[in-house]
């Protein structure tokens, strides 16, 4: 018997590669929760629109937890060994590197809470992108972020992902601020198989965290079944 | 003369218990319920179950606390006898005190509990009975009036071990209400003996007094010793008329006229012939030695059924060594949290000694969270469509539990309790408070508060229980909860036992033995279980601090209460 009785864990994927989606296969670097009925439940409750903005708070905080959880595990960790209370060494690991968290306004401060759930007091930088009217372009309206940005690992907040227009947008700043695409990650409820496609063709190394996948977007580019307007039915409704 | 001198010893003990009632925790830790089962999970006896009857004004009531007090008095503090009494409840206020008071008795004390309270039985009554009832012209007093299957099914659970819902009678509307009172948890039961409660309520009707015992065929199969209270008639009414004149202010005319009309005619039909099924009759005056051979035999028989539960646990895969490598991932319904990064970043932390307080709260509030949302995959989940705001269907799932709670094991349990509520907002958290007995380490039930769908067995047949304790080492604390939901009704695979550590060589293989439908979640295994000594715990029966031989897993967290809490 092992004197250190690091767990054997069982060979177990913690993040399920999806295999179907509506539009075929999904790009390797997207990575979804374990669709579990649970976690069906959980988006059942938050897509209905006769769901009361307490349940909705509620229920999609506890998804945005999953996901930040899920996000932080493709950050790297280092060997670490400690002393337990009964006085054995133990062989474990420990969290390296310094990480941020970047929303973009407005419905991605609604995933603030839940990350600072999972990583106390981290920094939180925010970025406000708007469809230009003359252009139809997304175009950046203000950025704030930590200073040392360049030397921290990103997660990327967004609840939804449709058209990847906006969150192409903000990747393109967190790279002119410095740093690198394999550095950030971006963490979103809902995303568009479209938006999925047309985001990591563009860039392929960053990661992805999804909870759920659905079937594509309507004329007026909204995720269908979707949820409606995450940051309308959050802070306004 | 003698009867006066009881009744003052009566009120002299019942005197005592009041200032006690402000240490009732002390009392408790000295007083907790031991295992009552064997390591197959099943109950290794039934509660002992003494019947007593006897005519009204026997004595039956100075009986039986005598019995009690013997029972508990040897070996133990005078305490305890304090506590049989205020158990008894003989004397309250209020409109109905003896029933809640019985049922904290009940769900408290455990040792002594209980009664069972046969008046709580009368039947329901139709309008005209109750019309009757309020003339002061309905027999309470015969066996008619009595619910004898109800009471006997009351009794039957109790006996079993299982908990009941004892219904409640109001003097003041001559009628069974809706509501029951919870009982769980008795080893001992005497009754039906019960001091008429008419003290406190303005009519003339004399209530059951527990006179009928030994009259039903199905209550007298369940005693596991009868007694008759053997007093002469004239002796008999001399006492009453002595308490009703004194204690409730009656008239004499009254009370003849109540005795001739129905207590004498059901002394003479119902009780007194039933003299002939008990096993002891005791005489109802100058019984000390007759109460002294009740409580020998009583005390006998309850040893006879304690036992040693915890070593068995641990020992049995500690010294079986071919069960030990039989890998606890492969069990279906132990799961282990999926090993992540993140995950072994945040037992590093837990498991260091160096962690400081805020740290190991954070990780502990994080590793419960993600254990919660674990077990959530294992409640029942049923298609549901919906339309999202675009008016768009959307086919999904619904959970369709008809009741869910959480039950924490108190005190480390509850350090899952803040991940608990991240997840589940709106249901009730029930909580047992199981402590190991500091002589032998014997687990000791000491206090429960069961949420309500629990209680009552019709509904805890359909609910789910998610049991919240920090790790499973001996696995007598999960053992001890387990069985106290099964007996409440709750199905095996119903319950979701919770746990941040399950020690591969503890109790753990015992537990899966005993019950294998029971799902565990927990997020890592320790390989190793050894016998380690506590330094400084000052507790109950240990005041000095010297060090309490305990079995700890290593590498572990730790005392994880003592570190979330302390």
């Amino acid at each position: 018997m092992s004197t250190n009785g690091a767990p054997v864990p069982p060979p177990q994927p913690s993040l399920s590669k999806t295999t179907a989606s509506s539009n075929g296969t999904v790009p390797p670097s997207v990575f979804t929760l374990p669709q579990t009925a649970q976690l069906e439940a959980l988006y059942t409750i938050i897509r209905d629109k006769d769901t009361s903005r307490g349940d909705f708070l509620f229920y999609s905080d506890r998804i945005i937890r999953l996901l930040v959880e899920e996000g932080l595990n493709h950050l790297p960790v280092v060997k670490k060994t400690v002393t337990t209370p009964t006085g054995s060494t133990y062989v474990g690991v420990g969290f390296e590197g310094k990480i941020c968290g970047v929303s973009i306004l407005r419905a991605g401060e609604a995933m603030e809470a839940g990350l600072r759930e999972v990583c106390r007091s981290v920094r939180i930088g925010k970025i406000l992108i708007q469809r230009d009217e003359e252009t139809t372009q997304p175009k950046l309206f203000y950025s704030k972020f930590p200073q040392d940005i360049a030397k921290r690992y990103v997660l990327l907040l967004d609840p939804m992902l449709a058209t990847g227009g906006s969150a192409i947008k903000a990747v393109d700043v967190l790279m002119e601020n410095g740093v690198p695409e394999d550095r950030i990650i971006f963490i979103n409820l809902i995303s568009s198989p479209e938006g999925l496609r047309t985001f990591s063709e563009k860039f392929p190394r960053l990661k992805v965290i999804t909870g759920w996948i659905d079937q594509g977007l309507n004329e007026k580019a909204y995720i269908i079944p979707g949820l409606g307007d995450f940051g309308e039915r959050r802070y306004c409704e | 003369m003698s009867q006066l001198l009881l009744r003052k010893e009566l009120d002299e003990s019942q005197r005592a218990s009041v200032p006690l009632k402000a240490q009732k925790n002390t009392l408790l830790i000295s007083h907790g319920r031991p295992p009552w089962y064997g390591p197959d999970g099943k109950c290794i006896s039934d509660a002992f179950v003494i019947g007593v009857g006897g005519g009204s004004a026997s004595g039956k009531v100075v009986a039986n606390s005598k019995i009690l007090s013997n029972v508990y008095s040897v070996g133990s503090s005078d305490s305890c006898c304090a506590a049989n009494s205020e158990s008894l409840g003989l004397d309250s206020d209020g409109p109905y005190p003896l029933t809640s008071q019985r049922t904290l008795s009940l769900s408290f004390d455990w040792i002594v509990t209980g009664f069972t309270i046969q008046d709580s039985f009368y039947k329901y009554h139709s309008p005209k009975e109750i019309e009757l009832a309020f003339e002061s012209k309905f027999d309470f007093d015969h066996p008619d009036a009595i619910d004898m299957p109800m009471f006997a099914s009351c009794l039957a659970d109790l006996k079993a071990c299982r908990q009941t819902n004892i219904p409640v009678y109001s003097f003041a509307e001559h009628q069974r209400l809706q509501e029951t009172k919870y009982a769980y948890g008795a080893t001992v039961i005497i009754g039906p003996s019960f001091s008429p409660v008419d003290s406190s309520i303005s009519n003339d009707q004399s209530t059951a007094e527990g006179i009928m015992a030994l009259h039903d065929p199905a209550l007298r199969s369940l005693y596991d010793l009868k007694v008759f209270v053997q007093c002469d008639s004239d002796l008999m009414l001399a006492r009453r008329i002595t308490r009703d004149v004194k204690e409730r202010g009656r008239s004499l005319e009254g009370i003849l006229e109540q005795y001739l009309r129905y207590v004498k005619p059901s002394y003479d039909n119902f009780v007194r012939p039933t003299a002939a099924f008990a096993d002891i009759i005791v005489p109802g005056q100058n019984n000390s030695v007759a109460i002294e051979l009740i409580s020998t035999h009583t005390r006998r028989q309850l040893q006879e059924r304690s036992n040693s539960f915890r070593p068995k646990m641990v020992t049995s895969s500690l010294h079986a060594p071919s069960l030990v490598n039989e890998p606890l991932e492969n069990d279906p319904n132990l799961m282990i949290l999926p090993s992540t990064p993140q995950l072994e970043g945040i037992f590093t932390i837990l498991r260091s000694k160096d962690t400081n307080n805020q740290d190991f709260i954070f990780f502990t509030d994080r590793l419960s969270t993600l254990l919660v949302e674990h077990a959530l995959q294992f409640l029942p989940y049923a298609p549901l469509t919906v339309t999202t705001p675009l008016g768009v269907k959307s086919h999904g799932k619904k959970l369709i539990s008809k009741y869910l709670c959480g039950v924490s094991i108190l005190r480390s349990g509850s350090a899952l309790e803040r991940g608990f509520r991240r997840v589940i907002n709106n249901v009730p958290v029930g909580t047992l408070l199981i402590q190991s007995n500091s002589m032998d380490g014997e687990p000791l039930l000491l206090h429960l508060k069961l949420p309500v769908s629990v209680r009552h067995r019709s509904s805890a047949e359909e609910t789910w229980v998610i049991l919240l304790d920090a790790q499973i080492g001996t696995g007598a604390a999960a053992f001890m909860s387990i069985r106290i939901l099964l007996e409440h009704g709750v199905k095996q695979d119903h319950i979701i036992f919770v746990t941040f550590l399950v020690a591969r060589t503890g109790g753990i293989t015992t537990l899966r033995r005993a019950f294998p439908h029971v799902r565990i979640v927990c997020g890592t295994v320790d390989n190793e279980m050894r016998e380690g000594w506590l330094e400084g715990d000052r507790g109950e029966g240990n005041e000095d601090g010297v060090g309490r031989k305990i079995w700890v897993m290593n590498p572990g967290m730790g005392q994880i209460g003592d570190r979330y809490y302390l």
